[in-house]
């Protein structure tokens, strides 16, 4: 059992781990860097400590002052969330010397997985089947030299990446060496580690992923699928559970591979092995991602199982919980970006001057913000996850639109319209998603579709709240004269 | 009253009554709440002022308006090429007097970590360029200036 864990991470996932320690028992310690005093996270935890030091590798990155502090504080464990150190075997290894339990697999784990030419050597000999493509070790050079044998459109991934940093598609021999050379200074600026690698790039097939859960006593699961295949720039914007792709006899045979992937690297904790899946339902082992992944939620509607529980839950040295695989009803998240998608989905900064999230039956909101916050340009644009729960496809689609009409957010753009008519667009409701749905539906960038009728209400209430100075007088006065709610008022029984 | 929004200048005179405002059929009453009237359905707004700037959420739909002071001039609408997030200046691809031609990438910038081309819209004449490589650039910062 675990007792006091240091969560390694800010915003929406510290929020979730500290939530989930709250619930386990287990006293949860922040760690904050100066800009970040004040949020939500800090306020979760039993102890918050901040860290010295400017930027993230002064902060966030900095393993030494992290575990530190995780000492200084009595903590037992170390939870790294996802992003930051969470994918650093050196950490790993730093925290179990230090006499630290670290939440999620191995160092050994990490490495084979994280580096993404062993993790494909590592599949090949496990019997997955991996993406055709050349493994490039001896710079830019010998990229330009193996791109034409694997052929266009192509790929170039950072060999230590993830996020959509460092990744670029090449659809013609005459950018490559540019592409290349950005390619490779992304991968340099995210994880300090330039290497890259070429493979083919599948279009008009699907990313689905496989939930895996593996505990120490010999037990490794699936948790069935996560559909992620909508994204932009390769980042992931809606995932959903299950797939309309997958049928049971091809669930368990992906489940079958993804638990294979995972025993070949006798992983322990919660980890995700994602696949492409091509229109004729082959499907190639992309990545192994070791941690708690963004979209996990998604997984935990639809299973009932709750995973970053079950994480605190194994690295304490119990058995995992979950019984057989039970999947009911059908769960989407979106994510919420602080970003402008009629603008080449830029990143937009501003403070949250209106934030007001949608609630009702089946609806989830996992965040790490809150109104009045700013979003800086420091941190992920990533404000936060919208899930939704139903009994079927038809009716998550129908709920996620609901909430999204209702979830205000201003001053700060966000993509939140650009999700709303996700949920009503012909090919997502078909379930005909492929990686490059957004290039394909929208060549020419994305624009909201803001009727006559829309764009004269809004001008009559901008002009309306000029003239009135609307918001100007809310405050302070009149707080003693509000009419009381007739439900406190009578006194009314509820059956 | 005039307002500047995405697609240009727009002007609205809305029929006061009391707390509510009429125009093209719609009603919206005003008050610690707005309510907004539209065949024959309610819809709650939301709107808060950020500087100049109106932001609205109605209908599912969030807008912005700025307010455009009486008598100002519309020339703020041209200008140069500016960035569009703080962030660093990685590379620069052109020189003070050359010629570009519309969709030629001008800079490469870096901002919330990911990179960012600058292209220009038209063609011309590049006059000044005010950043170098390396340089930190606020948001809204003119790059350069092309000429016609």
């Amino acid at each position: 059992m675990l007792k006091r864990t240091l969560v390694a991470n800010r915003g929406e996932i510290a929020c979730r781990i500290l939530r989930a320690c709250r619930e386990a028992g287990i006293e949860g310690v922040a760690i904050y860097a100066e800009n970040d005093s004040g949020t939500l996270f800090t306020e979760l935890a039993d102890i918050a400590v901040q860290l010295d030091g400017q930027g993230l590798a002064e902060t966030y990155l900095n393993q030494e002052q992290i575990l530190q502090i995780a000492l200084d504080n009595g903590c037992d464990s170390v939870h790294p969330g996802f992003g930051f150190l969470s994918e650093r075997a050196d950490f790993a290894q730093a925290v179990m010397d230090s006499g630290l339990i670290w939440i999620g697999p191995s160092p050994e784990a990490i490495t084979k997985m994280g580096d993404k030419m062993t993790a494909r050597i590592t599949m090949k000999e496990a019997g997955v089947p991996v993406i055709p493509g050349e493994e490039v070790t001896g710079g830019l050079e010998e990229v330009l030299q193996i791109a034409p044998s694997v052929g266009y459109p192509l790929l170039l991934k950072a060999t230590a990446g993830g996020g959509g940093k460092g990744m670029r598609a090449v659809h013609r021999q005459e950018d490559l060496e540019s592409e290349a050379r950005a390619a490779m200074r992304e991968a340099q600026n995210a994880f300090g580690d330039d290497r890259i690698y070429v493979e083919r790039l599948l279009t008009g097939s699907r990313h689905i992923e496989i939930q895996v859960l593996a505990d120490k006593y010999g037990k490794t699961i699936h948790l069935g699928e996560r559909e992620c295949s909508i994204q932009r720039r390769h980042q992931k914007v809606f995932e959903e559970s299950p797939s309309v792709a997958l049928d049971a006899e091809l669930r368990e045979a992906m489940g079958e591979a993804a638990c294979d992937a995972a025993r070949a690297v006798a992983y322990e904790g919660a980890g995700t092995v994602e696949f492409l899946v091509t229109p004729k339902g082959e499907f190639f082992f992309l990545e192994m991602n070791t941690r708690i992944q963004v979209e996990h939620p998604v997984t935990e509607m639809v299973t009932g199982v709750d995973l970053v529980r079950e994480q605190l839950r194994i690295a304490g040295g119990q058995a995992m919980s979950c019984g057989p695989l039970n999947m009911r009803g059908h769960a989407i998240e979106v994510r919420l970006y602080a970003e402008d998608p009629s603008n080449n989905f830029l990143p937009a900064i501003g403070e949250l001057k209106k934030f007001i999230a949608p609630t009702g039956p089946g609806v989830r909101l996992d965040t790490g913000v809150r109104e009045g916050d700013a979003v800086t340009p420091d941190y992920d644009p990533m404000l936060a996850k919208l899930i939704v729960w139903a009994p079927s496809r038809e009716e998550a689609l129908q709920r996620m639109a609901r909430a999204l009409d209702e979830f205000v957010v201003l001053g700060c753009t966000t993509n939140v319209r650009f999700l709303r008519e996700l949920c009503t667009n012909p090919d997502v409701v078909d379930g005909w998603t492929t990686t490059d749905m957004i290039d394909r539906l929208w060549p020419d960038g994305w624009t909201p579709d803001q009727a006559g009728k829309i764009s004269d209400a809004g001008l009559l209430i901008a002009s309306a709240c000029e003239s009135t100075n609307h918001g100007k007088t809310v405050t302070s006065s009149g707080g003693d004269t509000v009419i009381p709610s007739p439900f406190s008022t009578i006194n009314r029984r509820y059956p | 009253m005039e307002f500047k929004t995405s697609n240009g200048r727009i002007e609205i005179d809305a029929i006061r009554d009391g707390d509510s405002f009429i125009h093209e059929g719609m009603i919206l009453h005003t008050g610690e709440d707005l309510w907004l009237e539209i065949e024959g359905r309610k819809h709650k707004a939301v709107a808060t002022k950020v500087g100049d700037v109106w932001w609205v959420h109605v209908m599912g739909h969030t807008l912005q308006f700025e307010v455009v002071e009486a008598g100002a001039s519309s020339s703020d609408d041209e200008g140069g090429l500016t960035a569009p997030m703080p962030g660093k200046i990685l590379e620069v691809h052109v020189n003070e007097g050359q010629s570009v031609r519309s969709g030629d990438i001008l800079m490469v910038m870096e901002a919330m970590k990911m990179e960012h081309k600058i292209v220009a819209s038209s063609g011309g004449k590049v006059e000044s360029i005010h950043f170098k490589e390396g340089d930190q650039v606020p948001q809204g910062a003119e790059l350069l200036t092309l000429s016609e």
